[in-house]
């Protein structure tokens, strides 16, 4: 089985081919072992795997869909490949970004010295709604902010890396980068014996450490705070609980005392020390945030800065990973380490400033336009795929309230085969690593890769319809 | 002038609640401006004592076994030392107070009102946009309640001091000048007045002036700060979550009075 020869995008970059009848060289022994696999095995392994799926349970609760709020987020078993090379060089360049963002939050929340030296106006900091005063002055163990993150990457026509975004609130995806791998294994364990894949399961237990020690208590006791069944990511809060062996608590189950947080037990309340919290922060205590909350826990706040109990991630991460701080990125790296950005970012114009604004709304037709301060894929505009009457109309939204808005040229985005009916064709695709800080910085080989399912798809978010594959770093030239 | 404050609040539930806990802000700070010469808070049980985002005094009150009212007490002597300059903060930037709030978030009227003012640059300033927004929402008691939005209470044209201070919030953060929520306590010689109060505080010139719309002051000579905050909700003496209760019942008092000198 091999794509056919009108399915690689001339302009495009294509994970495994080289052209239309050449692999890549990391991809020679799966391409191989694909070719020999009659047509059906593959379409009955699918499907095996998405009945299995159904039987785990791993669901995605989608908003804004009419029907089905819960729905099975697609699976492809074509693995996404990552030559070692490649990703020393990203591991690199992620650790430097994530060092430097816990840098960047430290210091706005303390002396402000990237603000001193003129490198971020101010504004665009303490009038950031994601800038939480709550913080300023307090400290951390060992200044860390985001214990949990995800860099986005995503690959240009040619090849070249860049980070789309970074998530350092409360990214999720996690549980998905961890099911694929043991759905792989069960459905192909042969092609693990021919490929040195590095392994992801140990990501429960390094998310564990990190969380513990992101407090000062010796022998502390973690939870994992949900807001509960109905959120679109319940499945993976209940799944890292139980894979970590701590409890999974709502808001309910925690009560603010004496200074102190403690969980109702059967056996009496129990003192809390860290919370790896899935909720945001305007959630999480109605006495100092959204006071309609039901979701937090009344006085977490007060505990919170008093410093008897670590938030993971930090309240106030926003701030640094909001999509109008991001084009100031490499300029952190370069403040806080005195080093060159590894990773590149993609070219951001800022709608706040007339110039840039001017240049957007004359190229409206070519660029992505997003939200400042949205998540997930919702509220943007890709230009090149919206109709005459969408540009206009989001024309408009932009021009009432420019500060709102940041525009990227639209990046072709890798592709990566998938499995159809009756073969395989590219889809485009980006990658989700998770890193994890604590006394230093851990990232599991690979991460989540998300694809846009839809033919010519650019949106690869869960929650406009992307599915997932797993995700292969070669530990070593494959034989 | 040297004040004596006497402050209860009283909350009655219809039925039992099960749990509470309730952010108190009623101990005032200490500051060149206001000495406190004895500060007491009477609650049914222990609360922690912490300092909150904006380096306000607050007590955190669990009261975590079945209960059918909350009676707290506040009551203490403080002099205060009108020359001096109210206090730039706790090292957090002023732009902060540049946001809106659910409270101070402008619908179009607010817009549109804004429009007619340029950025203040000095007292005079102040006092004519002050002057106006009086004009627009008269004092008027019963017409608003803690809930009502400096847009709701604009639309209305009646309001008290809290929505004095979230329009005056609303219209200076609109011509980009930051702008804080205080609330505390009013001395005035009629003791009738309520003396509870709220009023703002606005950053021009690198400096925190003073605004106290519904007595159309600037300076704040008869003014005990008790906290400060983006609006109503941060700098509240009482902000407090239950569970079960029932309809409540809110009995509130606050008297301050003047201690002539010597006496103690």
């Amino acid at each position: 089985m091999t794509m056919k020869v009108s399915d690689i995008s001339p302009s495009g970059f294509d994970e495994m081919y080289l052209s239309n009848d050449e692999a890549r060289p990391h991809y020679a022994t799966f391409c191989d072992w694909l070719s020999r696999q009659p047509a059906d095995v593959l379409s009955r392994k699918q499907r095996e795997a998405e009945l299995l799926f159904h039987r785990v349970g791993i669901t995605f609760n989608v908003y804004g869909e009419a029907h089905g709020t819960e729905r099975l987020i697609p699976f492809d078993s074509l693995p996404r490949m990552i030559p070692a090379q490649d990703w020393a060089d990203l591991e690199r360049g992620i650790h430097q970004r994530v060092r430097a963002l816990n840098l960047f939050l430290h210091d706005i929340y303390h002396e402000q010295a990237i603000i001193k030296a003129g490198l971020i106006p101010a504004e665009q900091v303490f009038c950031n709604a994601h800038y939480q005063p709550c913080m300023q002055g307090v400290d951390l163990p060992n200044q860390v902010y985001a214990q949990i993150s995800g860099v986005d990457l995503i690959r240009d026509g040619r090849g070249d890396w860049y980070v789309l975004e970074d998530n350092l609130r409360t990214p999720s995806g996690v549980s998905y980068m961890i099911e694929n791998r043991r759905m792989m294994m069960r459905l192909f364990p042969d092609l693990f014996t021919r490929h040195a894949v590095a392994p992801v399961d140990h990501y429960p237990s390094l998310l564990l450490e990190t969380l513990q020690q992101a407090t000062l208590a010796s022998s502390p006791r973690v939870v994992l705070l949900t807001p509960g069944r109905f959120n679109s990511a319940y499945f993976e809060h209940a799944f890292l609980a139980q894979q970590m062996g701590i409890e999974l608590v709502e808001g309910a189950d925690l009560f603010v005392k004496d200074g102190f947080v403690f969980m109702r037990t059967t056996a009496g309340p129990q003192r809390v020390d860290v919370i790896y919290r899935r909720i945001d922060d305007d959630y999480l205590d109605p006495l100092a945030f959204n006071p309609d909350s039901m979701l937090g826990v009344p006085g977490l706040m007060s505990v919170y800065r008093a410093g008897n109990v670590m938030l993971a991630n930090a309240i106030g991460t926003g701030v640094a990973d909001d999509k109008s701080i991001y084009p100031y990125v490499p300029e952190m790296v370069r403040f806080y380490l005195d080093e060159e950005p590894v990773l590149k970012n993609v070219p951001t114009f800022q709608c706040r400033k007339p110039r840039e604004l001017q240049h957007v709304l004359a190229n409206l037709g070519e660029l992505v336009v997003k939200e400042v301060h949205g998540a997930g894929g919702y509220g943007m505009l890709v230009g090149p795929a919206s109709t005459r009457e969408e540009i206009e109309s989001f024309r408009q939204r932009i021009k009432d309230n420019p500060d709102n808005y940041i525009a990227q040229p639209t990046l072709s985005l890798s592709t990566c085969p998938i499995f159809v009916e009756g073969g395989i064709a590219p889809r485009h695709i980006d990658l989700r690593p998770f890193v994890l800080t604590g006394r230093e910085i851990h990232i599991v080989p690979g991460g989540l890769t998300r694809v846009a399912m839809k033919e010519g798809s650019l949106v690869v978010n869960s929650s406009q319809g992307g599915g997932t594959k797993d995700t292969w770093v070669l530990e070593a030239p494959s034989c | 002038m040297r004040l004596t404050i006497e402050h209860h609040t009283h909350y009655q539930y219809s039925e039992q609640v099960a749990r509470s806990t309730q952010y108190l802000r009623l101990t005032p700070r200490p500051s060149v401006r206001q000495h406190i010469v004895r500060w007491d808070l009477d609650m049914p049980e222990a609360a922690a004592q912490t300092t909150d985002a904006f380096g306000n005094i607050l007590h955190v009150l669990t009261l975590d076994k079945p209960h059918d009212e909350i009676r707290i007490r506040a009551h203490g002597v403080v002099e205060i030392n009108p020359d001096q300059p109210v206090a730039a903060g706790n090292g957090l930037s002023p732009l902060v107070y540049q946001r809106f709030t659910r409270f101070t978030r402008p619908d179009q009227a607010l817009l549109d009102f804004a429009t007619g003012f340029e950025r203040p640059r000095s007292s005079d300033d102040l006092a004519a946009l002050s002057a106006a927004i009086i004009e627009r929402i008269p004092y008027t008691a019963g017409e608003t309640d803690a809930t009502s939005t400096a847009a709701q209470a604009f639309t209305g044209g009646k309001g008290v001091c809290q929505d004095h201070t979230h329009v005056l919030l609303s219209v200076c953060r609109q011509l980009g000048l930051p702008a804080r929520y205080v609330s505390g306590y009013l001395y005035t010689e009629d003791s009738s007045h309520v003396a509870s109060h709220a009023w703002a505080e606005v950053w021009m010139n690198d400096h925190w002036y003073t605004v106290d719309v519904t007595n159309q002051s600037l300076k704040p000579d008869q003014h005990l700060r008790l906290a400060v905050g983006m609006d109503y909700l941060d700098a509240c003496p009482v902000r407090g979550v239950r569970y079960g209760g029932g309809p409540e019942q809110l009995h509130t008092f606050a008297l301050v009075e003047r201690v002539e000198t010597g006496e103690q």
